[in-house]
This record gives C-alpha cells, structure tokens and sequence, in this order.
C-alpha cells in the first residue's frame, strides 16, 4: 500500500508539470492546442488523485474513471479540430 | 454504476488514449516536431495502462496489476516531462 502511494504521488506530480509545460507553450505560441494538453494533464492528475485519496470501493471506482475518459475526449477533440483546421486552410 | 456502463468506460479510456497516441504519432511523422514525439509516447504508455486497467478489471478481476499499471503511467508521463526539459537543455 506504501508504494501505491508513493507512487501514486509521483504520477500526480508529474502530470501537473506536463500540465504547466503545456500551459508555458501555451502562453509562447497562443496555440489552443497546448491549452488542451494543459487541462487534459490536469484532469488526469485530478482523476489519478480521487483515486488515491478517496477510498473508493471496486464498484464505486468506475465513476472516476470517467474523469480519465473526459481527458482523453478532449484531447482526441483538440487534436482533430486542429487537423481539421489545418486541412481547410 | 452499472458493471456494463463500467465495462463501456474502461473500454472507452483505451480506446481514446489510442487514437491519441495514433493520431500524435501520425503527426510526428507528419512534421517531425519532437514535442509530438515525446506526446505519442506518452499516450503510448497511457494506452497500455489502460488496456491493464481492462485486463485487470474486466478480464482477471482476481488479478492485481495495480502497481503495474502505476508504472506504465508514470514511464509515460515521466518520457514526456524528460523530453520537455531535455528538449529545452538543448536550445539554451
């Protein structure tokens, strides 16, 4: 249990720094993209700590999953406008 | 929630991380931007933690991968926070 934690912690970290690097890319190039990345990180670690700290029961974990998936939508979502974007320029 | 609304979820996150990781690495090959390099890897490793999270759930419910799929997570996460600082030495 000891190690899940610490593990948990680290994972945690490091998402919220890829969460500021994106958001420094952001700031530099005004590119909505990065601004995605930025929050998608941020759900991830927002999602990676419920899981952590709130001792959820098997069934009862699914729900923050669903934090996870919204991350991931929204990524897909910012990657595909920008294709988009791109190819009807 | 319900077991199959669960499945559907678990099921949903690997599908998505990997059309991320797809659609970064389609790009990368695309423009060679190494911060899209470093972002598919990333999503790479967020994919495999997810297909655990399935395997682990769905598949072999008995089976405790918990710490495994940490470290996919974390190896994913912390290739995409090494390229983003090692990226950075290099244009200083």
């Amino acid at each position: 249990m000891m190690l899940y934690t610490f593990l948990s912690g680290m994972l945690v970290t490091l998402f919220f720094v890829a969460a500021l690097f994106f958001l420094r890319f952001w700031a530099r190039s005004r590119d909505p993209l990065f601004l995605s990345f930025a929050c998608t990180f941020c759900l991830l670690g927002l999602g990676q700590s419920l899981l952590a700290l709130g001792r959820f029961a098997v069934e009862e974990r699914s729900w923050v999953y669903l934090v996870r998936l919204a991350a991931f939508l929204l990524i897909l979502a910012a990657i595909y406008g920008k294709n988009r974007g791109r190819s009807s320029r | 929630m319900q077991p199959l609304l669960a499945a559907a979820v678990y099921l949903l996150c690997f599908a998505t991380s990997s059309g991320c990781a797809f659609l970064l690495a389609r790009g990368y090959l695309r423009s060679g931007a190494r911060l899209l390099l470093w972002s598919s890897i990333c999503f790479t490793f967020l994919a495999l933690n997810n297909l655990m999270l399935v395997l682990d759930l769905l598949v072999w419910p008995d089976l405790d991968l918990q710490t495994l799929r940490l470290v996919t997570s974390l190896a994913g996460v912390g290739v995409l926070v090494f390229g983003f600082i090692w990226d950075q030495e290099e244009e200083a």
